[in-house]
């Protein structure tokens, strides 16, 4: 016979055949994943958030495999009992063999169930500040805000506090603006007021603050709070300074440079000696 | 300006220019308005366009599908039910299709509009605001500008309890459309923190037209709500 090598048993009873025929199974069910997963992008892309489409495409394809898997293994004419206890076994030489990956893996899942980060968000962990690109089983890719790839294995994520920008709906942020001592402080007051009733993202309730924090060395510190909707707070933020800044000025209120008025006291006979004169400062 | 229009045409009303232009295959849409100018191809010569105004949550960008009021506190009696009129400002939609397959190439809106947060900012909703008072009978309005919610209120719980917020969720809204653009909706109180909102089907007259929403267009998979509940409170 031509093909009698098939039947030639390589581990156990398991042949050749039976290996080619598990490893076709298997494929079969990785080319079916790709092909479904395909097909779901195609159709439910402009239905479905995209990092929700992706989480769900790969659970899908998981159980895919899976499902060709458990198919295939007949071929080894295996009984599924027994290999529950040898899996179980390996599972266990395997797991103290590689705890790093396994230790990986238990965090992804959890990363997965528990969702404190989820793709798109805006997040710091430990030193790296990004957007979470993807949550794989074993590590979390993050663009930096610098658009450098980085890859965190699970596990450090899990263990590290986590800042999520955009796990609320709404944020705080603040500017710290100086006036100069000469300006109507409440005039100012009521100037960046308007200016943050008229913008559209600034929101209503929680409403913004704007008081006067601190008596400067240079200047008057007005100090305000804005509520922005996390989605857009960063085009918020960087827009709304030099807005206030602007119509500050177009109201005739200064924003002083750091200042310090040096008085220079002439020396007469009658007073103390050059080297004891003294500097006066003042604030600006 | 609402209406259905064969394509080419040109309509202008309140400082606003709605034109189609066509060519051979190809027909250019502009749009003039105070807010800014718009043009675009469409791939057809010859078709319909339907203007209408669609839920007043698209602007000036997509952050929510909340519509907030925000009126003057109102005193409901226990077990009584009361009939409000509230204006909110009108987002002019334009589709482009036909039969049931619409798909909405521009939105715009002479209002200027203001979000805000109901509840907390860990599981509140952002929402847009309308600030507004209330009215006894129904408002004359502007249809381009502002619309009209005829909203029954209905105080099912034990206590008097001063209603002043009133939350709508976007895919709950049907819009209608004549001499002036109506909302008809429903709010149950049943407590000073908890009520459900519901927009109601139907138009406030009987000629009006319901408006093509923006909603559908977007083809997503999460199921349309019927109503929305309040769980923040109903007053300030």
């Amino acid at each position: 016979m031509a093909f009698e090598y098939l039947n030639y048993a390589l581990i156990g009873n398991v042949t050749l055949l039976d290996l080619i025929i598990f490893g076709i199974a298997v494929l079969l069910a990785v080319v079916i994943a790709k092909a479904v997963g395909f097909y779901l992008k195609k159709t439910f892309s402009d239905r479905v958030e995209m990092a929700e489409l992706e989480f769900l495409i790969k659970v899908i394809q998981g159980l895919i495999i899976v499902i060709g898997i458990y198919l295939a293994l007949p071929s080894f004419d295996i009984n599924l009992a027994d290999m529950l206890v040898v899996g179980g076994t390996i599972g266990l030489v395997i797991a103290f063999a590689s705890q790093k990956i396994v230790s990986n893996f238990g965090s992804g899942l959890f990363l997965i169930i528990e969702r404190p980060i989820k793709p798109g968000d805006s997040i710091n962990i430990n030193s790296v500040s990004g957007t979470v690109e993807e949550i794989r089983v074993l590590s979390t890719i993050i663009k930096t805000h610098e658009g450098i790839y980085v890859r965190i294995p699970n596990e450090k994520v899990f263990s590290s506090d986590i800042t999520n920008y955009v796990a609320n709906v709404a944020r705080r942020f603040e500017y710290t603006i100086g006036i100069s001592y000469r300006s109507d402080a409440g005039k100012a007051i009521q100037i960046v007021k308007d200016l943050l009733e008229k913008e559209s993202f600034v929101l209503r309730h929680p409403a913004p603050s704007v008081f006067v924090d601190t008596l400067g060395d240079s200047s008057v510190n007005l100090r305000v709070f804005i509520w922005a909707p996390s989605r857009v707070w960063w085009s918020v933020r960087t827009q709304m300074l030099w807005t206030i800044k602007k119509a500050l000025e177009d109201g005739g209120i200064d924003i002083p440079f750091p200042q310090r008025v040096v008085t220079i006291s002439r020396a007469t006979r009658d007073a103390v000696p050059p080297h004891e004169g003294k500097e006066a400062e003042h604030h600006g | 300006m609402f209406g259905v229009y064969q394509i080419p045409f040109c309509v202008e009303a309140k400082g606003i220019t709605i034109q189609v232009v066509s060519g051979n295959s190809l027909s250019t849409y502009t749009r003039i308005s105070p807010g800014g100018k718009i043009a675009k191809q469409l791939g057809y010569g010859k078709g319909k366009v339907i203007i209408n105004p669609v839920e007043p949550v698209n602007l000036p960008s997509e952050v929510t599908g909340m519509l907030e009021f925000h009126f003057t506190p109102v005193a409901v009696r226990p077990g009584s039910t009361i009939t409000l009129y509230l204006k909110f400002p009108v987002e002019i939609g334009v589709f482009v299709g036909d039969d049931e397959n619409y798909t909405l190439i521009d939105v715009f809106s002479l209002a200027k509009a203001k979000y805000s947060l109901y509840g907390t900012p860990e599981k509140g909703f952002i929402t847009r605001h309308v600030e507004c008072e209330v009215f006894e009978s129904e408002p004359s309005t502007e249809p381009l500008e502002e619309g009209v919610l005829t909203l029954s209120l209905n105080n099912s719980s034990r206590d008097w309890i001063e209603v002043s917020r009133a939350v709508f969720e976007g895919s709950t809204m049907r819009l209608f459309y004549g001499n002036c653009v109506a909302m008809t909706g429903e709010m149950e109180v049943l407590s000073r923190a908890i009520a459900v909102t519901r927009i109601h089907n139907t138009g406030s007259k009987d000629a009006m037209k319901p408006a093509i929403r923006v909603y559908p267009t977007r083809k997503s998979l999460i199921p349309e709500k019927l109503f929305f509940v309040m769980e923040y409170g109903v007053g300030d």
